[in-house]
């Protein structure tokens, strides 16, 4: 079995980590790029969504490299990610490829033998004991909350930063040298040790960056390549940014979602707007809005692709959210024929909006 | 007191149990005009410009019925069937109406659980308080209104066509006039006869379902797919229409299972929003209907010589 999985953030990291760590065969996929989705949009269906017609693109590249077997997470909420495993199997299928999917479940939804049948696919082609498969799952869980704070740091600090520029290099360092470990341990240690530089990169207190939350559907919102790499281009204008949605965020709702304790505070902060979970992440899109209000942002923008279900009802909430907290929140939407100047134009003229509101700039009204 | 209910999305299907419902309440029961050209527009103009037609001709009705009526009710359908949803846009269908238009009167919002008898009545019994009624008087108007909906068939089946199609897709898809600009008098015009969904029994169409790798999660997915796979391998139709509307997320899903299941039956896809013209769409019928005649009864008599 040579395994693959689709891109999505720094995601990839981890499951190299795991991957590793297990001893099993696997191809990351090149990076996403044009043409990932420009042979993914060639063969998707019309009206699906963008992230759909990405991953299509990872894994024709990474059978290009030698993939066998796509490793997939699925849903079965009410929002079109639950559907893709079985497009893409029927996809991949009559463009001639011979693709095994093992696709990961709800147990809720699937059954808990079935996820174990699904798992122990993964599981029987590696070579080494139970303790150490457990111990690798542990490393690659550890390695992926940690890269997630040192990005968040990282997006935080550029506002601050005294050397412009030096929290962004850092951080593609980081990610570039993790890439080159071939073992875990190894990659943890790397990516403590420049988390602990980029905590030590000189800042100007003294500074009032603006700040951005970025909120909306959890692809968008993580894969830097749908969304134009907004948080580099972010940290390039010192404006300090939080995600609330990263991978680590997803496994540890995931894991307590049974038990019904999954991010209560984002459900508090909802129930005003959204009591309901309708699906996607539209619930934590407002819960998000409202907290980074609550914690002083000056503005938020939602990124989704065209057509998400749940984000257009969120799209709809948030400008009462708007104006009920005078808290600016901008949508953005994007699919594959979005264009990057149109985005950033719309970019810089919300980050305009947001300094001038700082010092009021109406003279004379 | 007035209660409003617009008469978009599911109301085609559900209309007697929700009049019924409130009109033995007590109530006097407003429901908004047949969509046209007014609530159309209404609705375009105050609906987020993502969203699919037939909600956007929802936002339509309701901004119709704002100054008639005391109470509107804004059906949050969750699941009709267990563990399955129609789509995010309707859990969130009150969001949206709310945050959209202003000026609207108070408005029933609970969550609709049609999964059980019991789970439909809890939303019953909440609507029915709101109104100030008890619980007695809740239980007869919602036997009485159940009763309504059991006798209340929908569907067509036409007979006595030579070319008879399936008509896929959403209910309010089909059944709206205005927002498929007719389009059952236009296929029927055409000398083609029409059967619904309706018609096929739900252990068909879950039986179909059960082939698909994933349990579908949204009723229309296991309605439109089973009934579309199941009619046409049963013989019982020359073709199949599929009448979508542009940017729906599940159709997006839908059609290509159908194509999937389906690789060599002819399928056509109408596409509808508030920019389709009438003519492409009568062309693109005529030319599915001359393609089905040739098919069925000219294939054989074209010389090979060309």
């Amino acid at each position: 079995m040579k395994a693959t999985f689709p891109h999505l953030g720094n995601v990839y990291l981890g499951v190299k980590a795991l991957f590793d760590g297990l001893g099993i065969d696997y191809v990351i996929p090149p990076q996403n790029s044009d043409h990932a989705l420009n042979i993914g949009t060639r063969h998707s269906p019309d009206e699906i969504c963008l992230p759909f017609k990405i991953m299509i693109g990872n894994y024709m590249q990474a059978v290009e490299e030698g993939a066998d077997t796509v490793i997939l997470t699925g849903s079965c909420g009410p929002c079109r990610f639950g559907e893709y495993c079985e497009l893409q199997m029927n996809l991949m299928k009559s463009l001639g490829y011979d693709l095994k999917f093992i696709v990961l479940d709800m147990p809720k939804d699937i059954g808990i033998k079935e996820l174990f049948n699904r798992l122990s696919i993964i599981g029987s082609s590696s070579k080494k004991s139970r303790l150490q498969k457990l111990r690798a799952v542990k490393t690659a869980v550890q390695i992926m909350h940690l890269l997630d704070e040192t990005e968040a740091l990282a997006h935080y600090l550029a506002g601050y930063e005294r050397n412009k520029g030096q929290c962004k290099s850092l951080l593609h360092r980081c990610r570039r040298e993790a890439m080159k470990c071939s073992d875990p341990q190894e990659m943890l240690s790397l990516i403590k040790e420049y988390k602990k530089r980029i905590e030590y990169v000189p800042v100007d207190i003294n500074k009032d960056p603006v700040k951005i939350a970025i909120i909306g559907e959890i692809y968008t919102v993580i894969e830097p390549y749908s969304n134009f790499c907004i948080e580099d281009k972010l940290m390039d204008y010192g404006v300090s940014t939080k995600r609330g949605m990263t991978p680590s965020w997803w496994l540890k709702n995931m894991a307590l979602s049974p038990l019904k304790i999954n991010s209560l505070d984002i459900k508090k902060a909802s129930r005003k707007y959204l009591s309901l979970e309708i699906g996607g992440h539209a619930r934590e899109c407002i819960g998000e809005a409202i907290l980074s209000w609550k914690e002083g942002f000056d503005g938020a923008i939602q990124i989704y692709p065209l057509g998400c279900m749940p984000e257009i009802v969120s799209k709809s909430i948030l400008p009462a959210i708007s104006r009920d907290y005078d808290f600016p929140i901008m949508s953005l939407v994007v699919d594959d024929m979005t264009g990057e100047a149109g985005f950033i134009t719309r970019l810089e003229a919300f980050i305009d909006l947001l300094e001038r509101r700082r010092d009021n700039v109406l003279f004379g009204s | 007191m007035k209660v409003g209910i617009p008469k978009g999305l599911l109301y085609c299907k559900y209309h007697p149990f929700l009049v019924t419902f409130f009109g033995e309440l007590g109530a006097e029961v407003i429901v908004s005009e047949d969509t046209n050209k007014n609530i159309f527009d209404a609705g375009i103009k105050y609906c987020v410009d993502d969203a699919c037609l037939p909600v956007k001709i929802f936002h339509g009705h309701v901004n119709f019925l704002k100054d008639k009526c005391d109470l509107v009710v804004i059906p949050r359908i969750m699941q009709l069937w267990k563990n399955e949803y129609i789509c995010p846009k309707f859990c969130g269908l009150p969001e949206m109406v709310l945050n959209n238009l202003n000026g609207l009167p108070p408005a029933i919002t609970d969550p609709i659980y049609a999964t059980s008898w019991k789970n439909l009545y809890s939303w019953a019994q909440k609507s029915g308080n709101l109104l100030g009624k008890n619980n007695r008087q809740i239980k007869v108007a919602f036997n009485k209104a159940i009763e309504a909906q059991k006798n209340h068939k929908t569907g067509i089946d036409d007979e006595g066509y030579e070319i008879k199609i399936a008509l896929t897709g959403h209910p309010y898809n089909i059944y709206d006039k205005f927002l498929n600009m007719n389009l059952v008098k236009k296929i029927n015009n055409l000398g083609m006869g029409i059967r619904t969904a309706e018609f096929t029994q739900e252990d068909i169409l879950a039986r179909e379902a059960d082939n698909l790798y994933k349990r579908p999660f949204w009723t229309f997915v296991r309605e439109n797919y089973g009934f579309a796979l199941n009619s046409a391998k049963e013989k019982k139709v020359d073709g199949i229409i599929y009448v979508s509307s542009f940017n729906c997320g599940t159709d997006s899903v839908i059609i290509e299972l159908i194509k999937n299941g389906l690789p060599d039956f002819p399928f056509l896809i109408l596409k509808i929003d508030e920019h389709t013209g009438e003519a492409g769409i009568n062309t693109r019928i005529e030319a599915f209907r001359d393609m089905l005649e040739r098919r069925l009864f000219n294939e054989s008599h074209i010389s090979t010589l060309g």
